[in-house]
């Protein structure tokens, strides 16, 4: 009796709709745009009744998901070129520029900043004992921080600080909770109210994080995804995401 | 990122397994010691405490340790007072982290062991005069070898395969915290499957290897890590 219970019950569970509503979009974000996306999320869902649920991680992990037939339906990547290798491959469609990032140098510690002539000092400093940065591998702000240290020569001195986060959302966590001294993290993270209780040096060698996305070839959703892909690019659209830094 | 070769992480993941199995033999006998033969107060609390890991997700034990240990926790301030220098993503806090993670798996097949024991034997040391110390060493060692063969394997084992803690407190520092584990996963995602695959297979073909060997452990004396 209790076995014909559970198994009855486990038929329930699993013939429960998955949602709602039918029209959904399931959106592979790069970590470094939750902020945004989270209110552009709800902007667009309350605008057209469409539901957007999301998965944030490294670039690189959603790209290796995508590859492996993850169900995506759009990807919101922080570079341009792993769009651009789906799209080469027939896994997508046209990828489409929605955002320009910047990458900061990050300190939990208000006074951080006023304590040094600029970032380059700052790192140098002896204050700073751990280091945070993305997965240069996987994470194209990190690899943004890369290229500022070498341009500046800082690089190969600085390896026994190195800590490296699989994502710029962990590498933030990191700076945050104080593990580290600071981080290299997304603009996005510092302007935001927990961003504003510390402070940020800006970084005029790294080159800007030009971010693209793509409406992926196996959706089932073509229409919800094209849908919210225009929304990105309302001037409703760029509203938020430049509240948050980004251009 | 110069890491060197792809099997710097797999000497890092073996040390650290090593390093770890030694401390916790150490720490898991005289923990054994104390719930099989003494008196140990709030007993359900303690016990509970040890297998805490087992139940806990790995990432849960990393948070804690990730505050506890940083530059503004309790233990990484004390850390940096005493050594001067930070504790966090350091091959040193991975031990500890491993330590408390697989501390269940030295205790239980130890506590099993010795409650194996023949309380006469030991009623028969101490009637000799041999004080606790001596005969925990010279009866109470020598009679639980295989519990003690079981926890090493099973804590080396168990550690080698360790992930969310690190990826919580190690920090992926090369040639210092980047596990085997943490480079498999990253060498996934950045879809560079052929040293995916060269470090799973040697991580595969080790566990197996060391399991056959607990097996046969099992197998030979007939009592082993579940008692």
């Amino acid at each position: 009796m209790i076995r014909v219970g559970v198994v009855l019950g486990l038929i329930f569970i699993c013939a429960l709709p998955a949602g709602a509503s039918d029209e959904k979009v399931l959106a592979g974000v790069a970590a470094n745009f939750m902020m945004p996306f989270q209110e552009m999320a709800a902007a667009f869902e309350k605008e057209s009744g469409i539901h957007v649920e999301s998965v944030f991680t490294s670039t690189g992990k959603l790209y290796a998901q995508i590859r492996n037939g993850a169900p995506y339906d759009i990807f919101l990547a922080a570079d341009e070129e792993r769009p651009e290798l789906l799209f080469r491959d027939g896994l997508s469609g046209k990828p489409f520029v929605y955002a320009m990032g910047e990458v900061v140098l990050w300190s939990a510690d208000r006074d951080f900043c006023a304590r040094f002539a600029d970032w380059e000092e700052a790192v140098r400093s002896n204050e700073v004992k751990r280091l945070a940065i993305a997965n240069p591998e996987s994470a194209p702000y990190g690899a943004a921080a890369v290229s500022a240290l070498k341009a500046s020569g800082l690089f190969d001195s600085l390896q026994a600080k190195y800590v490296f986060p699989q994502d710029i959302g962990q590498t933030f966590q990191y700076a945050s909770t104080g593990a580290v001294q600071a981080g290299f993290c997304a603009l996005s993270s510092a302007v935001t109210d927990q961003g504003k209780e510390g402070c940020y040096y800006t970084i005029t060698q790294a080159p800007k994080v030009t971010q693209a996305a793509c409406v992926l070839t196996r959706t089932n959703n073509r229409e919800a995804a094209e849908k919210f892909a225009a929304f990105l690019l309302t001037p409703a659209g760029i509203r938020i995401k430049e509240k948050y830094g980004y251009r | 990122m110069d890491t060197g070769s792809i099997f710097v992480p797999l000497w890092i993941s073996f040390k650290l397994a090593a390093a770890t199995t030694v401390m916790l033999l150490a720490l898991g006998a005289f923990l054994a010691y104390l719930l099989a033969y003494r008196k140990v107060p709030a007993r359900p609390v303690v016990e509970s405490l040890i297998n805490l890991p087992i139940a806990l997700p790995p990432t849960v034990l990393g948070f804690y340790l990730l505050i506890l240990m940083g530059p503004k926790g309790a233990f990484g301030k004390a850390w940096e007072g005493l050594f001067n220098s930070t504790l966090l993503f350091t091959f040193t806090c991975i031990v500890i982290a491993s330590v408390f993670y697989s501390l269940p798996f030295a205790v239980q097949p130890l506590k099993a062991a010795f409650l194996k024991i023949d309380r006469r034997i030991l009623e028969n040391a101490y009637v000799l005069g041999l004080s606790p110390v001596k005969a925990f060493f010279r009866v109470i060692v020598p009679n639980s070898a295989v519990g003690f063969a079981a926890a090493a394997i099973l804590v080396f084992l168990h550690t080698m395969g360790e992930f969310g803690v690190i990826l919580m407190v190690g920090g992926s520092v090369p040639g210092e915290t980047r596990v085997a584990s943490i480079a498999i996963y990253e060498a996934v995602e950045s879809l560079r499957y052929r040293d995916a695959w060269v470090l799973s297979v040697v991580l595969a073909l080790v566990s197996f290897s060391f399991l056959l060997v607990v097996n046969a452990l099992n197998r030979g004396e007939g009592n082993g890590i579940n008692g």
